[in-house]
């Protein structure tokens, strides 16, 4: 149920991103401070950003392209690392229980380089983020339907956290 | 003897007679079945039911397919050797075979003498006698079934073999286990505080190989059954993953991700020489070797949706293997390496499948709906797999290709699953 609550929090705040766009992740004066510091990186914005706090991506059964509904959360993440190059991320996918624990495996891999593709194309660099899968090793065994939604996703953490 | 051609006339049938690719579903087919009563084996005092002798032939013989057991609950006066057979009674029970016994025990040891009876033919087909200690009541019985089942079916029985398979406890623990096929003398051999995936029998017998995620992400280790020692011999960057041995048990076929898909590497059973084996864009994985050694098949989501291919490893060309269905995964092959297992899903309901290499006929053989992993028996004969009940626990389960005999193996109430068996002469 704690999951579910999240889920449609996640979607409220996407819901508010829409209509009222953060650009403060993007500004290029927060850019130049970043890299000033040489590798400090902002961990409040890390805790406080609305973007940025969001850490999970979900997928369709059985598919792994970034839907366009995430991909404001997956660009900040990728303008956070290049605006931090100290920064190191780890993109851990996830699949629902239902098929092979290897494919699984492979498909939760496949989301999580997915996810470092478009962070790719928005400037962070492929040294800073290791992708890896646990499969369906993390999944809830008996979800129903729509349920097993919150098991196709990628999360995002970062090594300093 | 006849009981026999019957029934692999049918199997040939089966698989001869479709020329395009057909799917069949057949689920418990009685027909070909013979009817066997196993006797209580006098003298066998034993308190746990499921470990005296005849129950663990009647379980083994039924699991088989081959074996329709005839009860005998409620038979007055019961044969103890073959000379006091009533062949009247047992023919009008529609019986065709009766396994007779009689144990002899005394503090360390045990004897077990029995008699396999030809009902219609009125004659002793085999009496033998078994010695060995306490201890080896189950193994006695195995053999027992063993050589029933050759006899009947000319095929070596594979009651007396292992399988190995991952026990979750709580949901907290992992118990990478080995235990005899029936489920029977389970020990752990490994216990982590992380999941264990894709157990893998070498096929000399003396190691396994698996995943397991305690370095926090998937890494394959090498246990040796014999030494007790572990090794790790795949920890690159990235998941490390789906071992399958060669089939001299000198390599072992992973799969890799590095920061990107998963793709199929060939490497030494000690880890070294890691050589890819083709480029994709695509998934590549759940990589297992043909018997012969000289084709890999393996998943890929490179038309679409999971499919299962081979590639020839001399030429490296690529083939599509599976055709039916949108989602066909965790490919083994028979010893004979002449039929392929698989699960497909079958409109959302996860099954396990057969496909004949030659005609490219595909069988279903379970209902689903969450089955995973299949593994034939070393025989061939029948696939050992893992079932999942709604909201309740995984558990394995076999499945006979003669009758499509679906039979639980007895391994407790904990979730059991992603099991291996060993070789034959193990």
């Amino acid at each position: 149920m704690n999951k579910l609550f999240y889920a449609g929090f996640a979607m409220a705040l996407l819901a508010g991103c829409s209509s009222t766009p953060l650009n403060d992740a993007n500004a290029p004066s927060d850019a130049k401070a970043g890299a000033a510091k040489n590798g400090e990186l902002s961990l409040d914005k890390l805790r406080t950003d609305s973007l940025l706090t969001q850490r999970s991506v979900y997928f369709d059964f059985d598919k792994f392209e970034v839907k366009p509904e995430y991909l404001d959360v997956v660009n900040a993440h990728a303008q956070y690392a290049a605006d931090h190059p100290a920064a190191k991320m780890t993109l851990k996918g996830h699949a629902d229980y239902r098929g092979s624990h290897e494919y699984n495996l492979a498909l939760g891999q496949k989301r999580s380089v997915s996810v470092k593709d478009v962070m790719n194309t928005s400037g962070a660099n492929d040294s800073q983020i290791e992708t890896v899968s646990y499969g369906e090793e993390e999944a809830n065994q008996n979800c129903q339907g729509q349920e097993c939604g919150q098991d196709r996703r990628v999360d995002i953490s970062y090594e300093v956290e | 003897m006849k009981f026999l051609s019957k029934t692999l006339l049918l199997i040939l049938f089966l698989f001869q007679t479709a020329q395009a690719i057909e799917v069949i579903d057949i689920l418990g087919g009685k027909a070909n079945e013979l009817a066997v009563a196993v006797i209580p084996f006098s003298g066998d005092d034993t308190d746990n039911e499921k470990n005296q002798i005849h129950n663990i032939i009647k379980s083994d013989l039924s699991r088989s397919g081959f074996f329709r057991i005839i009860k005998t609950e409620g038979v007055k006066s019961l044969p103890a050797n073959s000379d006091q057979v009533d062949y009247t009674f047992w023919s009008g029970l529609k019986t065709e075979l009766l396994v007779i016994g009689r144990v002899e025990k005394n503090e360390q040891q045990i004897k077990v003498t029995y008699d396999l009876v030809d009902v219609f033919k009125e004659k002793l087909i085999i009496s033998t006698e078994y010695m060995g200690t306490l201890k080896q009541a189950r193994q006695i019985g195995h053999q027992i079934s063993n050589v029933i089942y050759e006899k009947i079916t000319g095929t070596p029985g594979v009651f007396h073999t292992k399988i190995g398979y991952v026990q979750k406890v709580n949901n907290k623990k992992f118990h990478l286990n080995v235990a005899d096929m029936d489920g029977f003398n389970a020990k752990s051999v490994v216990i982590s505080n992380e999941p264990i995936i894709s157990t893998r029998w070498s096929p000399d017998g003396e190691k396994i190989a698996y995943v397991s995620f305690e370095k926090k992400k998937p890494v394959i280790f090498v246990q040796n059954l014999k030494t007790g020692d572990r090794k790790l011999v795949a920890n690159f960057k990235g998941n490390n993953s789906s071992p399958a041995w060669s089939p001299d048990s000198k390599k072992l076929a992973i799969v890799l991700t590095y920061n990107a898909f998963s793709q199929i590497y060939i490497m030494d059973v000690n880890g070294g020489d890691v050589q890819r084996l083709m480029r994709s864009r695509s998934i590549d994985t759940e990589p297992v070797w043909a018997p012969d050694g000289k084709s890999i098949f393996f998943v890929s989501d490179r038309g679409g949706g999971p499919q299962i291919y081979s590639i020839d490893l001399a030429t490296e060309q690529v083939r599509r293997v599976t055709f039916e269905g949108k989602y066909n995964v965790s490919p083994r092959l028979s010893p004979d390496g002449k039929l392929l297992t698989f699960i497909t899903n079958d409109n959302g309901s996860y099954k396990v499948a057969v496909q004949n290499l030659m005609s490219n006929q595909v069988m279903r053989l379970t209902k689903g709906k969450n089955d995973e992993a299949p593994v034939f028996s070393p025989n061939g004969h029948m696939v050992l797999y893992t079932s999942k009940e709604s909201e309740k626990e995984t558990a394995l389960k076999t499945v006979s290709l003669n009758g499509f005999k679906q039979q639980l193996i007895d391994t407790g109430p904990l979730s059991n699953q992603e099991a291996t068996w060993s070789p034959i002469d193990f």
